[in-house]
C-alpha cells in the first residue's frame, strides 16, 4: 500500500440564500441555505431539472449566483473565480484531457500550482495508486473503459489535495454493477482523504447508500436535509416521500390528535398535533400481512412480484385503492395466493403524516 | 455461400472505389503524360520520355517569378486565414453572440458567391479607393474565399467540444488563457490544420479573384499558365501544372509531419 496521501484540511461550504435563474426567468435555484459539514459526504437529491446540478455549479464557480453567498472555509467566493477556487472536480462524462496522457492528466493541476517536478511525480504516483492505476500512466484516455477514466478524473482531482471535492453524477455513465464497485471505493477514498465532498446524484439508492447527509432538491429548492435514514424513515414533504423508495400514501386529515382517512376510518398514527388536511406515509416494509379482520384494512390480494430477496404484494382495498406491501422472501418458495381477503396492519410509530403544503 | 457472396460484395465496392479513383486520377495521368512526352502537343501514345518541359518551365523567368509570387501570397494567407477563421469559428461557437446563424452565414457567403464576382468587386472597390492593385489586395481577396474553409472545419471540431473539459482545467488552477493554449487549442488544433491546409489550396490555385487583381508585371502562377495557355500550348504547361500539383501535396505532407495532423485527429 502507498502511503495516503496527505490533503488539506476539509472546509465547510455555507450556501446564503443562493439564488440561480436563467435566461427567460427560470429561477434554477431558489434561495437556498445549506451548511456541509467539514469532511462530509452530501449528495444533493434530486429529480433532472431539479437544480442540484446548478447548485454544484455555483459552489464550483462555474455558474455565477445572482443573489446570496457561496463561502468556503470561511471564505466568501462568491464573486472568486473558478482557478482560484481550489476544488477538485470530477464530471459524469470524465472530461478528461483527450491529448494528454494519464500521468498528464493527473499532474495538470499540479503544473498549474507549479509544483517541482520530483514532488509531481510522487505526488502523481500517489494519486495513481490511490485510484488502483498504477502501469497506466503512459495511456490516454481513449485507451481506458469508462471506469477506468473515471478513476483518473478522480485522481487528477484529489492530486491537488482539495479541501472540497465535487463530483456531478460521477457514476453515472457506468453500468450498475461497476457503479455499485465505485461507490464502495469513493466512499472508502473520502474517508481516507477526509476530504468534505458534494455529490450530486438522481438515484436515491446511491445517496442513500454513500451519503452522511442527503439534501432533496425539487424545483430550485431543498425539500428536506437530513442522514439517510432520517429521509427515508421521516419523510417531511409528499415529493421526499415519494421520490425516495416506494410509499403508500392515504389522504385525509388530523383531527384530534389522531388521522382520520377520507372514508372516515381512524387510523393508527403517533398522537399528532394540530389540526387540517394531511397524508398518511407508509413504506411497504412496515405494512405486515395479517389474517381477515386481525388488521386495520381488510383487502384482496391481487398481485405478488418475486423481487428476490423480498416479496411485493399489492393489496387492493374495497374502495379500489392499492396498498404495496413487502415481505421477506420465506424461502420456500411458497408466496401468498392472489384472491385471498387478509388484513393489513402498521405499528403507529411507522405512520408519517405529510401535512398539505 | 457466405463467403461468395461477401466476396462479390467486396468485388463490387472495390470496382466502385476503383472508378471513383480512375475519375480523380486519371486527369493527372494525362497531365503527367503529356509533360514528359516530347512532342509539343498532345500525343497518345508517347513518343519518348524527355525532361525539356520541365527544364523550360525551371528555366523561365515569367515562370519563376509566378511560382515565387503564388507561394508568399499563399503563405500570407495560411496565416491571415487561419487566425481569422478559427477566430471566428470560437466568437460564434462560443461567444453567446446575437444572430449567430447570420454571422455564420455572412461568413461562410464567400463560399457561395462565384469567385469571379467577389474578384470584380474587390477590384471595384480597390480602384475607387485609388489604392491600385498591390500585392496585398492579393492576399486579402485570396484570404476573403479561404477562411470560411477554415471556419467551417474548426466550427465542425468544436460542435462536439465537451466544454466540461476546460471546466474541469479552470477548477485545476488553469486561468482563462491557459485553459486556451493547454485545452481549446490543442482540442480543436485538428480542424484549424485542415482548415490551413484547404486554406493553402484555395490560395495557390487562385485564378478567378487573381486575374482581377494581377498586373502584367506581377501575376501568379495560375494566371501565367492560363496566358501561356492561350497562346503556346506545349509540355511546359503541363510541366507547370505537375510542379504545382507537387508542390501542394509537399505542403499538405509537411505540415502534417510537422504538426502531425494524423497523431490528433486519432481520437
Amino acid at each position: 500500500m502507498p502511503p495516503p496521501l496527505p490533503t488539506a484540511s476539509p472546509a465547510s461550504i455555507t450556501l446564503e440564500r443562493v439564488t440561480k435563474r436563467f435566461p427567460g426567468g427560470v429561477v434554477a435555484v431558489d434561495k437556498i441555505d445549506l451548511i456541509v459539514e467539514p469532511g462530509e459526504f452530501f449528495s444533493l437529491l434530486g429529480p433532472s431539472g431539479c437544480g442540484k446540478t446548478t447548485t454544484l455549479r455555483m459552489i464550483a464557480g462555474f455558474e455565477a449566483a445572482d443573489e446570496g453567498r457561496v463561502v468556503v472555509g470561511g471564505r466568501d467566493l462568491t464573486h472568486v473565480p473558478v482557478h482560484h477556487r481550489d476544488m477538485g472536480m470530477v464530471f459524469q462524462s470524465y472530461a478528461l484531457f483527450p491529448h494528454r496522457t494519464v500521468a498528464e492528466n493527473v499532474a495538470f493541476g499540479l503544473r498549474m500550482r507549479g509544483v517541482a517536478r520530483p514532488e509531481m511525480a510522487a505526488r502523481v504516483a500517489s494519486a495513481l495508486a490511490q485510484v488502483k492505476l498504477e502501469g497506466y500512466e503512459a495511456r490516454r484516455p481513449a485507451e481506458l473503459s469508462g471506469g477506468q477514466q473515471q478513476r483518473v478524473a478522480l485522481a487528477r482531482a484529489i492530486v491537488i489535495r482539495p479541501p472540497v471535492l465535487l463530483c456531478d453524477e460521477p457514476l453515472g455513465a457506468l453500468d450498475r454493477k461497476l457503479r455499485q464497485a465505485m461507490q464502495v471505493e469513493l466512499k472508502e477514498l473520502q474517508r481516507a482523504l477526509g476530504v468534505t465532498l458534494v455529490f450530486v446524484t438522481h438515484d436515491q439508492e446511491e445517496a442513500l447508500a454513500m451519503s452522511d447527509r442527503i439534501g432533496v432538491m425539487n424545483s430550485g429548492r431543498l425539500e428536506q436535509v437530513g442522514a439517510p435514514a432520517d429521509i427515508y424513515d421521516r419523510p417531511r414533504t409528499r415529493f421526499v416521500a415519494e421520490f425516495i423508495g416506494e410509499i403508500n400514501l392515504i389522504e385525509g386529515r388530523v383531527h384530534d390528535g389522531g388521522f382520520i382517512a377520507a372514508d372516515g376510518r381512524v387510523l393508527p398514527v403517533s398522537s399528532e398535533k394540530g389540526e387540517g388536511a394531511a397524508a398518511l406515509a407508509l413504506r411497504p416494509e412496515k405494512l405486515r400481512i395479517v389474517s381477515s379482520g386481525a388488521g386495520v384494512i381488510d383487502g384482496v390480494l391481487s398481485d405478488a412480484s418475486f423481487l428476490g430477496d423480498q416479496v411485493l404484494y399489492t393489496v387492493t382495498l374495497a374502495d379500489g385503492r392499492r396498498l404495496l406491501v413487502k415481505e421477506r422472501n420465506p424461502g420456500t418458495g411458497a408466496l401468498r395466493q392472489n384472491g385471498s381477503t387478509l388484513g393489513v396492519r402498521w405499528e403507529p410509530r411507522d405512520a408519517v403524516i405529510l401535512r398539505n403544503a | 455461400m457466405r463467403g461468395r457472396r461477401a466476396s462479390l460484395g467486396q468485388r463490387a465496392y472495390l470496382v466502385a472505389n476503383g472508378a471513383i479513383l480512375f475519375f480523380l486520377l486519371a486527369p493527372l495521368a494525362v497531365v503527367a503524360v503529356f509533360a514528359l512526352n516530347p512532342t509539343p502537343f498532345i500525343q497518345f501514345p508517347p513518343v519518348g520520355v524527355t525532361t525539356r518541359w520541365f527544364e523550360k518551365f525551371f528555366a523561365s523567368a515569367e515562370f519563376m517569378g509566378s511560382l515565387r509570387l503564388s507561394l508568399e501570397v499563399a503563405a500570407a494567407v495560411v496565416v491571415l486565414a487561419t487566425l481569422i477563421g478559427a477566430a471566428a469559428a470560437l466568437a460564434l461557437a462560443r461567444g453567446g453572440l446575437p444572430g449567430t446563424r447570420f454571422l455564420t452565414a455572412l461568413f461562410l457567403a464567400p463560399l457561395m458567391l462565384p469567385a469571379i464576382l467577389t474578384g470584380l468587386a474587390l477590384f471595384q472597390a480597390l480602384q475607387l479607393a485609388g489604392f491600385g492593385r498591390p500585392t496585398w489586395a492579393l492576399v486579402v481577396g485570396h484570404t476573403l474565399v479561404a477562411v470560411p474553409y477554415v471556419m467551417r472545419t474548426t466550427l465542425a471540431v468544436l460542435s462536439d467540444f465537451d466544454r466540461r473539459i476546460e471546466e474541469a482545467a479552470a477548477s485545476l488552477g488553469a486561468p482563462p488563457l491557459r485553459v486556451f493554449f493547454e485545452v481549446t487549442l490543442p482540442i480543436i488544433r485538428p480542424g484549424v490544420i485542415a482548415g490551413s491546409i484547404f486554406a493553402f489550396i484555395v490560395s495557390f490555385d487562385q485564378f478567378p479573384i487573381s486575374l482581377f487583381l494581377v498586373t502584367p508585371s506581377r501575376e501568379t502562377l495560375p494566371v501565367v499558365l492560363f496566358n501561356y495557355m492561350k497562346f503556346d500550348l506545349d509540355g511546359a504547361i503541363a510541366a507547370a501544372s505537375m510542379v504545382s500539383i507537387l508542390l501542394a501535396l509537399a505542403v499538405v505532407i509537411v505540415i502534417d509531419r510537422l504538426v502531425g495532423l494524423r497523431a490528433t485527429m486519432r481520437f
